[in-house]
C-alpha cells in the first residue's frame, strides 16, 4: 500500500469510528490514542516518512500535517459536542444521587484540633503561648519547683531518666522555670508540649502524653482569678451547662493546691480534668522572683484526657497508632 | 486508704451515707470513691447450717440443710469448710449478688439446690473465696445480710496524697470530718500502767537523725490466739487480713492512729538491748515474710546483741516473729527520720503500709498515745502484764512550729474575706492553736502535720476546709502583653494545615522506639537509663520511620491508599550533656497507592514521587515563598532519594522509602514514597514576610517551544535556562509534554514542549520583541544542552 493510500485509509476508518462518538472518559481517551497519540496511527504513518524518497518527503509531510490538523479538529469538535451533550444527559449527570467528586480530604490530628481549641481559648484571655525541650535536666524538671529529691510526691511521676540529672520531663512545668529564669513578671503563659512517664502501656496509659500548662504572675492574683479563669476555659471547652468542681489536692509546686472535675453524665461520675492552684513561693523565690511583691496561679491539664472526655475516646492507644479509620473521624 | 463508715463513726458523728461521705471527703482534699462493697444485698440472709450430707454423686459437694429463720433449704456447697453450727450468708433463690450473678434453683448431679451459701468474693467483701464466709454466732438467724452485719463493710477508699500523713488513719479522717462539720472529735481515751517490774530495755542509736524517738515496752504472759470478732471485721473492712491477736492489734493501732508499731517476740532476742543502726553493704536480713534481703547502706536496722531483728519501719524480721508460742513480746513505738525510711524502702524496692506512713512523716510526739493504746489492747485481748516502764528515748524533743497567720493574706490569695470566727473554728478543729493579736494569728502547729510549716500552707488549710467551691469566681482579665511574639511556634500550625488540606492526615506517633529503629538514620539517639522495656528504650531521630509503622499498621488493617503526615519533635544524642542532646522540629510526610480510586467519575492517579514534590512546591514555593532545589543524593532511610535544597542548604530528602525486613507486612507493599524536612533549618524563612505584586494587566504572549533534547537532559535545567534568558519578560515557563519515539528521534533523544508566557510590566509585547529572545534560548539551549528545534 502506498502512503497515500495509507493515508485515506486511515482517514476513513477514523471518520467512522468518530461517528459513534463514545460518550465515557476512558473510550474517548482510548480513541484520541489510538488515532492521534504518541502512537497512534497519524504518529505511525509519520514514521513511514524515512522510507520516502526525497522528492516525495516534502510532500508527503505536508499532506500529514494537514491530515493530523483536521483529525484533531474533527476530535475536538466531536468531543466538545459530546460535553455538551454530557452536561445535559450523561449518565452520570443525569443521577444526582450519585456521591460527590471528593477533594482530597485529609486531617488535622484529634489532639492538634483540641490543642489549637485551648491555645484559642486562652489567648482570647490574654495568654501567651510559649513551648520548651522535651529533654530538661532534673533541677528544672523537680528540685526547682519545690520537688526534693527525698520526697514521696516524686513518686506521683513515673521519670525516665537519660542519665542521673537528666530527664525526660515529665510535665510542661520545666518551661515555667525557664520563662521565669529568663522573663521579668508579669508573665502570663501557657505552655503546650508533649511529656513522658515511665507507665506501662495500656488503654488508659501510654508512655507519653500531651501537657497544657498555665502559668500567671503579677503582683496581686487571687485564687478567686484562677477560678474565674479555669471556669471560662471549661465552659468553653465542654459547653455552659457543664457541672464542675475544684477540691484540694496536693502538688508540690502550687499551694493552695486544687483539682478540677467536670461531671460525666454517662458514667454518673466525676472525672478529673485538670490540676491547678497558686504557685509557691518556694517556685517563685527559686527563679528569683521576690515571693513577697508576686503571686500566681498556675494549672496543667492533659490533652488526650480532654480529648477523651470530649469525643468519648476509651482507649488512649487509638491516638498513637496512626489508623486512618480513627484519624478520618475528626 | 480504705476506711470503713461504720469504724469512722466511733471517732466523729456521722449520719450521711457513704456517697456524701465520700464527696465531702474529695472536697477537703482526701479524694475518695465509694468502694465495691454493696450498700444493700437485697435476698441475702443470716443462715444456719443445720446439717451436711455428702452429694452421692460428687465426692467434693455437700449437701447442706441451710435454716433460714423460717424453714430448712436444701443447699449443694462445694466449700471445703462448710460444717454444721455455722452462721452463714445465705443468698434466697431470686438473689443477684453483685456482677449480676442471679442465684437459681438448680440441679446439680441429680439433686435440687435452693440458693447458695456465700463466700466473702461473692458479697463483694474481700477476694477470698477459697471457702465460705463464715459470721459470728451471736446474729439473729433470719436476718436481712445488709443490715446485720454487710454494713460493717461499706467503705469509701481515700487516695492520700503525699503531703498528709495525718490522713494516713482514721483519727487523721475524722478529724477533717469534725473539722469541716464543726463537731468534735472522739478520741480513745488511753490508760497509762505504770509497772511493779523493774525489767529495763537499753535503746541506743548510731544517728539520732535516723531514729529520733524509741519507744519500747515489755510485756508478759501474753497468750497468742485469734483476734476478737471486732478486730477481725474492722481489718477485713479496711483491706487488712487477720493474722492473730497481737499482730492484729499493731495494725488496728496503725490503722487508728496512723503510727506503725512493730512486737518483737522477746523471748527469741539474746539480750535487752536495742541499737539502731543503718545496714553494712551486703548484710543478709531475712524479713518475716520469709524474704531474705541483701542490704545496702541505705537501710536503717533494728537490732539486738549485734543482730538485726528488724528493718526499721519497713517490716519485722523472720527471727523475733511473733508466734503461736510466744509468751512474751517487745513493743515498738517509735519514729524514724522520712527520708531515711524513704531511702531504705526504695533500695530494698519494699514498700509496706509502715513506710508509707513513715516517708510521709510519722507524728515524732504521737508515739506514746500508741503505745498505750496498745498495751491497753493486749492487755485486754492476750492477757498479758506490763513488765518494765516504757522506755522513751528521745534525746532531742521535736517541738510544734509556730507560725504567723495574716488575715490580710487569706485575702489576698483566696480572693475571699473568710469571717473570723470560720477561720478561727478552721484552725480549732484542725487542733491549731493560736493567740490572735489584731489581724495576725499566732499558731502553733501540731506534729503531725508536718507539711504545714509556712504561712501559705495555713491559708491552704483555711481554703479547704472553708471549701474551694465557695471562694467567689472573678471574672475580670489582668494580665501584661509585652511580648512580640505571642505564638511561636504558629508557622508549624499553619504547615499542618496545609498538609491535611492537601489530603494528608496527621499522625502522632511514640518518640520511644527500639535501639534498630531509632538508629536507622544513622543518628545517634538519645538512650534512656530506665526504659519500659527494649522496644521503648530511645528517642525517635526522624519521624519517616514511625510513619512507616503507620503505613504497615493501616494496610494490615485494609487501607490501600493513604497520605500521612507528621510534625514534631526528633531528638539526637551529640554528647553526655544537656545542651549536645539537640531537639529538632521535623515535617515528614508519607504517601502510597493512588488517587481516587473508587471515584465513579473517573481520572486518578498513582500517589508517586511527583504528588510529593508537588506538596513541596505548594508549601515553600508558593506559602513560603523560598526555592526549592533537588540533588540525588544517598539517604539511609531512603532506597532512592534526593536532597531537598532551600538556600543551597540540605534542609530533607524525598524519596522511595526503604522499609525494614523485621516488619510483618500481611500484603505486598508496592512503593512507599515520602520525604522528610528538618524545619529548624527553613525557620527563618517561614517568617519571611508577603508583599502584595500589582497585578499585571497587560496582555500576555504565549509560545510553545519544542526542544529535542538528548535523552538524559534533565528537563529542570533547561527550564531554568529558559527562564533566565527571559528574566524580565517571562512570567512562567513549565514543561507541558514530553514525547519520545525511537523511530522519529532516535533511541537517544527525546522533545519536551515548553510552554512559555511572556508579560511585560510596562508594555504590550509584540512578536517582535519575543522573537530575539526565542531565538536566543534556542540557541543558548543547543550550545549548553545539544538542544535542537524540533518543526
Amino acid at each position: 500500500m502506498s502512503i497515500q493510500e495509507q493515508l485515506d485509509s486511515v482517514r476513513e476508518n477514523f471518520l467512522t469510528e468518530i461517528e459513534s462518538f463514545p460518550q465515557n472518559t476512558k473510550e474517548i481517551s482510548e480513541l484520541r490514542s489510538k488515532y492521534l497519540g504518541r502512537k497512534g496511527k497519524v504518529a505511525s504513518l509519520f514514521s513511514l516518512m524515512g522510507k520516502a524518497s526525497d522528492v516525495e518527503r516534502p510532500l508527503i509531510g505536508k499532506k500529514l500535517n494537514l491530515l493530523k490538523k483536521e483529525l484533531s479538529d474533527l476530535f475536538k469538535e466531536k468531543e466538545l459536542l459530546g460535553l455538551k451533550n454530557n452536561n445535559s444527559e450523561s449518565e452520570s449527570s443525569k443521577d444526582f444521587t450519585l456521591p460527590g467528586r471528593m477533594q482530597p480530604t485529609g486531617s488535622l490530628h484529634v489532639l492538634e484540633q483540641t490543642l489549637s481549641e485551648i491555645k484559642d481559648i486562652f489567648k482570647n484571655i490574654g495568654f501567651h503561648i510559649a513551648y520548651g525541650q522535651e529533654v530538661d535536666d532534673e533541677y528544672h524538671n523537680f528540685t526547682a519547683l519545690n520537688v526534693p529529691e527525698h520526697h514521696p510526691s516524686r513518686d506521683m511521676q513515673d521519670t525516665f531518666f537519660i542519665n542521673p540529672e537528666i530527664v525526660l520531663r515529665s510535665h510542661t512545668s520545666n518551661v515555667q522555670i525557664h520563662l521565669m529564669e529568663s522573663l521579668e513578671p508579669p508573665i502570663k503563659f501557657i505552655v503546650p508540649g508533649r511529656v513522658y512517664r515511665n507507665e506501662s502501656i495500656s488503654y488508659k496509659s501510654y508512655c507519653l502524653f500531651h501537657q497544657v500548662e498555665g502559668i500567671y504572675i503579677n503582683k496581686s492574683v487571687s485564687f478567686a482569678e484562677l477560678k474565674g479563669c479555669l471556669e471560662y476555659f471549661i465552659k468553653q471547652m465542654f459547653g455552659s451547662d457543664k457541672k464542675m468542681r475544684f477540691r484540694p489536692s496536693f502538688f508540690p509546686f502550687t499551694e493552695p493546691s486544687g483539682e478540677v472535675d467536670i461531671w460525666d453524665d454517662e458514667r454518673k461520675q466525676w472525672m478529673e480534668i485538670l490540676g491547678c492552684g497558686m504557685v509557691d513561693p518556694n517556685v517563685l523565690d527559686n527563679v528569683g522572683y521576690d515571693s513577697k511583691i508576686w503571686k500566681g496561679y498556675a494549672f496543667g491539664m492533659g490533652v488526650e484526657r480532654i480529648a477523651m472526655l470530649k469525643y468519648k475516646i476509651d482507649d488512649i492507644r487509638l491516638f498513637y497508632n496512626g489508623d486512618i479509620r480513627f484519624l478520618e473521624q475528626f | 486508704m480504705i476506711v470503713s463508715i461504720e469504724w469512722l463513726k466511733q471517732f466523729v458523728e456521722l449520719d450521711e451515707n457513704a456517697e456524701s461521705i465520700s464527696e465531702i471527703l474529695s472536697n477537703l482534699g482526701l479524694e475518695a470513691e465509694i468502694s465495691s462493697v454493696p450498700q444493700k444485698y437485697p435476698g441475702v440472709k443470716i443462715g444456719y447450717v443445720e446439717k451436711t450430707l455428702k452429694h452421692p454423686n460428687a465426692d467434693k459437694l455437700q449437701i447442706c440443710d441451710i435454716y433460714d429463720g423460717e424453714k430448712i433449704n436444701k443447699v449443694i456447697c462445694g466449700a471445703p469448710n462448710i460444717k454444721p453450727g455455722q452462721t452463714i450468708a445465705y443468698a434466697t433463690v431470686g438473689t443477684t449478688l453483685p456482677g449480676n450473678f442471679k442465684i437459681k434453683k438448680a440441679n446439680i448431679r441429680g439433686i435440687d439446690s435452693f440458693g447458695m451459701v456465700c463466700s466473702e468474693r461473692e458479697l463483694n467483701l474481700s477476694d477470698e473465696h477459697e471457702g465460705i464466709m463464715v459470721l459470728p454466732e451471736n446474729l439473729n438467724i433470719g436476718d436481712d445480710f445488709s443490715s446485720a452485719y454487710g454494713y460493717k463493710f461499706i467503705s469509701v477508699d481515700i487516695d492520700i496524697t503525699p503531703n498528709r500523713p495525718d490522713a494516713f488513719s482514721y483519727l487523721g479522717v475524722a478529724r477533717d470530718l469534725a473539722c469541716y462539720k464543726n463537731i468534735p472529735l472522739k478520741k480513745i481515751k488511753v490508760n497509762k500502767k505504770k509497772s511493779n517490774n523493774s525489767k529495763r530495755i537499753k535503746i541506743s542509736t548510731e544517728s539520732i537523725t535516723d531514729c529520733p524517738r524509741y519507744i519500747a515496752g515489755l510485756i508478759d504472759n501474753i497468750k497468742v490466739q485469734s483476734s476478737p470478732e471486732w478486730i477481725i471485721e474492722r481489718l477485713k473492712a479496711s483491706g487488712l487480713r487477720s493474722i492473730n491477736n497481737i499482730v492484729d492489734i499493731s495494725n488496728l493501732v496503725m490503722l487508728e492512729m496512723g503510727q506503725p508499731s512493730h512486737i518483737f517476740d522477746y523471748e527469741s532476742l539474746s539480750s535487752n538491748e536495742i541499737y539502731i543502726r543503718r545496714a553494712k553493704n551486703e548484710e543478709i536480713f531475712k524479713t518475716l515474710d520469709n524474704n531474705t534481703h541483701k542490704l545496702k547502706k541505705e537501710n536503717l536496722l533494728i537490732t539486738n546483741a549485734g543482730k538485726p531483728i528488724a528493718l526499721a519501719g519497713l517490716m519485722g524480721g523472720a527471727n523475733s516473729s511473733i508466734n503461736i508460742n510466744t509468751k512474751s513480746i517487745l513493743v515498738e513505738c517509735a519514729y524514724f527520720n522520712p527520708i531515711t525510711i524513704r531511702k531504705s524502702s526504695k533500695a530494698l524496692g519494699l514498700s509496706t503500709d509502715a513506710s508509707k506512713r513513715f516517708e510521709r512523716g510519722a507524728d515524732p510526739n504521737g508515739c506514746e498515745y500508741a503505745f498505750w493504746r496498745i498495751l491497753n489492747l493486749i492487755e485486754k485481748y492476750a492477757g498479758g502484764t506490763l513488765e518494765s516502764k516504757m522506755f522513751d528515748y528521745y534525746p532531742n524533743i521535736i517541738d510544734k512550729e509556730l507560725i504567723n497567720l495574716n488575715i490580710i493574706e487569706i485575702e489576698n490569695v483566696l480572693g475571699v474575706k473568710i469571717p473570723v470566727s470560720k477561720i478561727e473554728s478552721i484552725l480549732n478543729g484542725l487542733e491549731i492553736d493560736f493567740k490572735k493579736n489584731k489581724d495576725i494569728y499566732s499558731c502553733t502547729i501540731p506534729t503531725f502535720r508536718p507539711d504545714i510549716v509556712r504561712q501559705i500552707d495555713l491559708i491552704e488549710e483555711i481554703a479547704r476546709v472553708f471549701g474551694y467551691n465557695s471562694i467567689p469566681v472573678e471574672e475580670s482579665i489582668k494580665g501584661s502583653f509585652r511580648y512580640s511574639n505571642p505564638d511561636p511556634e504558629k508557622n508549624y500550625d499553619l504547615i499542618r494545615t496545609y498538609c491535611s488540606g492537601l489530603g494528608f492526615h496527621q499522625i502522632y506517633s511514640n518518640s520511644l522506639q527500639n535501639k534498630t529503629e531509632s538508629c536507622r538514620s544513622g543518628l545517634t539517639p538519645v538512650k534512656m537509663m530506665n526504659p519500659l522495656n527494649q522496644e521503648m528504650g530511645y528517642l525517635r531521630t526522624e519521624l519517616i520511620t514511625g510513619l512507616i509503622k503507620a503505613s504497615i499498621f493501616n494496610l494490615n488493617h485494609g487501607a490501600s491508599n493513604f497520605k500521612l503526615f507528621e510534625l514534631s519533635n526528633v531528638h539526637e544524642h551529640r554528647g553526655e550533656k544537656l545542651k549536645d542532646i539537640i531537639e529538632s522540629k521535623h515535617l515528614a510526610c508519607i504517601i502510597y497507592g493512588n488517587n481516587n480510586v473508587n471515584n465513579i467519575h473517573g481520572i486518578n492517579f498513582d500517589e508517586d514521587i511527583f504528588v510529593l514534590k508537588g506538596v513541596l512546591s505548594f508549601l515553600f514555593e508558593k506559602k513560603f515563598i523560598t526555592n526549592l532545589e533537588y540533588e540525588k543524593d544517598k539517604h539511609p532511610l531512603f532506597n532512592n532519594s534526593y536532597a531537598i535544597i532551600i538556600n543551597k542548604n540540605k534542609v530533607g530528602h524525598i524519596g522511595q522509602i526503604s522499609v525494614p525486613d523485621s516488619y510483618e507486612i500481611k500484603s505486598n507493599l508496592e512503593s512507599l514514597n515520602g520525604f522528610f524536612i528538618n524545619l529548624e533549618l527553613v525557620k527563618k524563612m517561614l517568617n519571611r514576610k508577603k508583599v502584595y505584586k500589582k497585578i499585571n494587566l497587560l496582555p500576555q504572549l504565549q509560545r510553545d517551544l519544542n526542544l529535542v533534547l538528548p535523552q538524559n537532559q534533565s528537563t529542570g535545567k533547561v527550564t531554568n535556562l529558559i527562564s533566565k534568558i527571559g528574566r524580565q519578560l517571562i512570567k512562567s515557563v513549565k514543561p507541558i509534554d514530553i514525547f519520545i519515539d525511537k523511530q522519529v528521534l532516535g533511541n537517544d533523544h527525546k522533545s519536551v514542549t515548553f510552554s512559555i508566557l511572556f508579560q511585560h510590566k510596562k508594555k504590550t509585547l509584540e512578536d517582535k520583541d519575543v522573537n530575539p529572545i526565542i531565538n536566543k534560548i534556542i540557541n543558548v539551549a543547543e550550545d549548553e544542552f545539544g538542544a535542537k528545534l524540533r518543526v
